[in-house]
């Protein structure tokens, strides 16, 4: 009994860590439209880190990009503007090809957040990379904004590679502006973490702008995946194309939320958005919102999604080859790594990839796929060389 | 079968005796206008309550039913509940333009409930018959139901179904009678419960009218049972509740139809429909709504459905200023199936939030939903649906399908379905389109002979078929002429 005191004792000495401040953002991730409140499919309800002090100095982006939308929507906006340090704007002047990538690196153990901006002039070429690593057992928050404002005849690629720790919460807000027959090209890898959350907004405002999305994901353990995809079609004859895959597992929570808005105005514009989910975990939970809003006549607007598991005759044919039901299905997990380890542009976001396929797929595999991305990466390289188009300039 | 003169509402006639001014009307397409539904009756002599929402109003509407206490407290404590329930302000139309203060929750002709068309008062039984409710009854219903603002006046139903031991009557007579007050009792209020929305709270408020229906285990009925629900008054509300029980084994097909006059001041319909229906049995559950375009309608059904049952929704909304109609299937027993197909038309000053939920709890069960909307002259349709599997519905399979029609560029039409999933072996699939009728397909009907008007119409039956195919004859000719109604002057 009196040792039980004493370590009581003892415990009430200990100097009490303080607890950081935070605030509740509410519900983010917003859709254009919601539905029924008791589904809970409509955002995610999130707590970050407190709000700047008073008295600091943070430097933003030029007003200019106050007016484009972000997929997370304006509390997260404010939220990361008010965290970053510093904000980053990189413009690519007109009629040139920027063959270095602008890269947003973060760093999820430090709880780094990052407000970066891109102007892409007048037929320039860009490619931006957003890679976020994480990883560390900290609880952290980190934070990406990045708003990028394509001009007539522009083409922007962006590459997003996230993965984070089991305790870790990233927020990734992306909003891009495409004026005429604007390109913008996003590939997205999101390979797991406690809470992702993934907010893109795409205005294609331009005649005959263009949108190609491709997500690739995965969540398991019980990580927390949440994305909000919205192309709002405004020009004449714009395109959106959203293709988003992936692999549940374990008792992961993930609500995709995609939106395909065609505005009054977007005469003989087309959008089409398709979903396949892989099931494998017994405690997941998927939920899945495809939207399209619909304020003009002549529009093709198309949606599909499947949700399920591998079919038996699939499962019975990997079997049949020697592989168990649970071999069979990491096979849909590993092509999602592989794809994120070969198409990784740079080395910080080929480094997230790899980590993240280490932490879900083990050592061995993930140097499996680092060797064969090697191997694409030269013949890649050649292929690059051969296509260089003589007649757009490369940025110094 | 129905013999060749065949003529229920709106139906085409055929045969040789001459038809009555109303059937012609009814038959050629060409000469229907809104008359036919946009006719008004006199409230000379009606019992109408005052404006507003109060306890007191509760009590007088269960005091003049000679309700069971139970009942009373149910409605007062669901009084509380809508003055406690916020409404959802982040999604769905809205409902500013209605109030509740000018809203009088009961009205009722001075007449009793009556088996013989012939005791229903002449006005009443004239709208009944414009409408062509007594005629149907004749010839292709087991029984009919016909209520007048928020009272039954006519019910009735045929001898040799009654034999069967099929109870088709009404929520007050049930509750009257001491074999099925305690059925009542049980099931009342037990799928849509009073917390479930405001307007669910609202309804078990001030609900008065509508049917119950009970077939006992292993009973096919032949033919459909109908209940049509007229509301006349204006800035009245009606709020009838349908409660059917199917038992193990038994076959139902229920129609339900609604009309009202075209007023300038808001309506409002607030019914609830709860179906039971229990293990091997199925129901076919047919709505033709049609309510002037003044109505909002903030309608809620709901079924539970048994081990190895079926439960068919068929649903065609063409009128209402303001709805929000969900029908939702519960998939509780093993192997029990759902099958959904509706069609929404969606015109000039509409705003029409439809759609269906699914959920799925049992294993091996299966649904289909399938659904069409068409908008023209400024309409707004949202098709809006949930499909939720639970942890324990191994191996569902769900497919949604949702069609869109948009006829011009001033019209407004929203997809908004959810899925949530929760169980590994389960396959849920949906695929949605919007678009225009081709200039092609217009050129090529223009190029046979058709106007473009005359074109425009055939591609909207076209794309309506696959509902109207799943209605009986008579009603799927009511919906056409309605399409054809809506698509007059939808040109130039």
């Amino acid at each position: 009994m009196a040792a039980a005191q004493n370590v009581m004792e003892a415990e009430a000495e200990k100097p009490v860590a303080p607890v950081a401040p935070t605030v509740d953002l509410g519900q983010v991730n917003l859709p254009p439209a919601q539905t029924w409140n008791r589904l809970r499919a409509n955002g995610i309800d999130l707590t970050v880190p407190q709000l700047s002090r008073k008295g600091d100095v943070y430097f933003a982006l030029p007003r200019l990009f106050d007016r484009v939308e972000c997929g997370m929507g304006q509390a997260v906006t404010d939220w990361v503007t008010s965290q970053a340090a510093d904000s980053t704007y990189v413009e690519v002047k007109a009629h040139t090809r920027r063959t270095e990538p602008i890269v947003v690196a973060i760093d999820a153990d430090a709880g780094q957040v990052a407000d970066a901006g891109v102007m892409v002039r007048t037929g320039a070429e860009a490619t931006i990379v957003v890679a976020v690593r994480g990883g560390a057992e900290a609880a952290t928050t980190s934070g990406a904004l990045v708003r990028v404002i394509a001009e007539a005849g522009s083409h922007v690629r962006l590459v997003e590679v996230v993965g984070v720790g089991a305790a870790q919460q990233h927020l990734e807000s992306v909003g891009i502006d495409a004026d005429d027959d604007a390109v913008v090209e996003v590939s997205q890898y999101l390979l797991g973490g406690g809470t992702v959350a993934d907010g893109l907004a795409v205005n294609l405002a331009g005649d005959r702008a263009r949108l190609d999305l491709t997500t690739h994901y995965y969540a398991g353990g019980h990580d927390r995946l949440d994305i909000n995809h919205v192309a709002r079609q405004r020009g004449h004859s714009t395109r959106a194309q959203i293709r988003e895959s992936g692999v549940l597992d374990g008792a992961a929570e993930k609500s995709l939320r995609a939106t395909i808005d065609l505005v009054h105005g977007s005469d003989g514009s087309v959008g089409n958005e398709a979903e396949t989910v892989l099931v494998t975990g017994d405690d997941v939970v998927n939920k899945t919102m495809p939207v399209i809003l619909c304020d003009e006549e002549n529009v093709q607007g198309n949606h599909g999604a499947t949700i399920g598991s591998a079919s038996p005759e699939q499962l019975d044919y990997l079997c049949d080859r020697g592989l168990s039901r649970r071999e069979a299905e990491e096979l849909f997990v590993r092509a999602i790594f592989e794809h994120a380890i070969i198409n990784a542009p740079t080395a910080e976001a080929h480094a997230v990839a790899v980590a993240q396929a280490e932490r879900v797929l083990g050592t061995e595999v993930a140097h499996d796929f680092d060797d064969a991305a090697a191997l694409v990466d030269g013949e890649a390289s050649l292929d690059t060389e051969a296509s260089l188009d003589p007649s757009c300039p490369e940025e110094e | 079968m129905a013999d060749d003169k065949t003529l229920t509402p709106g139906g085409a006639p055929s045969g040789s005796e001459p038809l009555t001014p109303e059937e012609r009307k009814r038959a050629q397409v060409q000469d229907v206008d809104r008359s036919l539904y946009d006719f008004v009756k006199s409230e000379e002599g009606y019992e109408r309550y005052e404006d507003g929402l109060t306890p007191e109003i509760v009590r007088s509407i269960s005091a003049r039913k000679d309700e069971p206490d139970w009942m009373l407290q149910m409605r007062l404590d669901a009084l509380d509940e809508y003055h406690r329930r916020p409404m959802a302000t982040n999604w769905g139309p809205s409902i500013a333009g209605l109030d509740l203060d000018h809203i009088s929750t009961y009205v009722s002709p001075k007449t009793k409930q009556a088996r013989d068309w012939n005791d229903v008062p002449k006005d009443i039984k004239d709208t009944f018959d414009r409408l062509g409710i007594p005629q149907a009854e004749r010839e292709s219903l087991a029984g009919v139901g016909a209520q007048y603002d928020s009272e039954i006046v006519y019910h009735n139903m045929r001898e040799e179904v009654a034999k069967q031991g099929v109870v088709y009557t009404t929520i007050e007579d049930a509750l009257h009678d001491p074999q099925w007050e305690p059925v009542v009792h049980q099931y009342f209020g037990h799928l849509i419960p009073m917390t479930d929305h405001k307007f669910a709270a609202l309804h078990y408020a001030v609900w008065s009218g509508g049917s119950f229906v009970y077939v006992p285990e292993g009973v096919t009925l032949d033919y459909p049972l109908q209940s049509y629900f007229r509301l006349n008054a204006a800035g009245a509300g009606q709020f009838e509740h349908t409660l059917i029980i199917v038992e193990p084994g038994a076959d139902l097909h229920f129609i339900e139809g609604c009309s009202a006059p075209k007023y300038y001041e808001a309506n409002l319909h607030a019914g609830a429909v709860e179906l039971f229906v229990k293990d091997h049995a199925r129901l076919r559950y047919s709505t033709i709504e049609n309510w002037s375009k003044n109505m909002y309608n903030l309608n809620t059904k709901r079924a539970t459905v048994g081990a190895d049952a079926k439960m068919e929704w068929v649903s065609g909304s063409f009128g209402s200023h303001v709805s929000y109609l969900y029908p939702t299937t519960i998939l509780a027993g093993d192997r029990g199936s759902c099958e959904f197909t509706g069609i929404t038309f969606s015109g000039a000053t509409q705003d029409l939030d439809t759609g269906c939920k699914v959920i799925m709890n049992g294993a091996d069960t299966t649904a289909s939903v399938q659904t069409k909307s068409i908008s023209k002259d400024g309409g707004i349709n949202t098709f809006r649906s949930s499909v939720v599997v639970g942890r324990h519905a191994d191996r569902a399979r769900c497919s949604v399908s949702c069609q869109s029609l948009m006829l011009d560029d001033i019209s407004r039409s929203d997809t908004i379905p959810a899925m949530d999933v929760r169980n590994p072996t389960a396959q849920v699939g949906h695929e949605a389109t919007i678009g225009r009728i081709s200039d092609d397909t217009i050129l090529y009907l223009m190029s046979r002979g058709c106007s473009e008007a005359e074109a425009r119409t055939l591609v909207v039956n076209g794309f309506a078929n696959p509902v109207s195919k799943e209605l009986p004859m008579e009603y799927a000719v009511e919906m056409n002429n309605l399409i054809k109604l809506e698509m007059e002057g939808a040109i130039g």
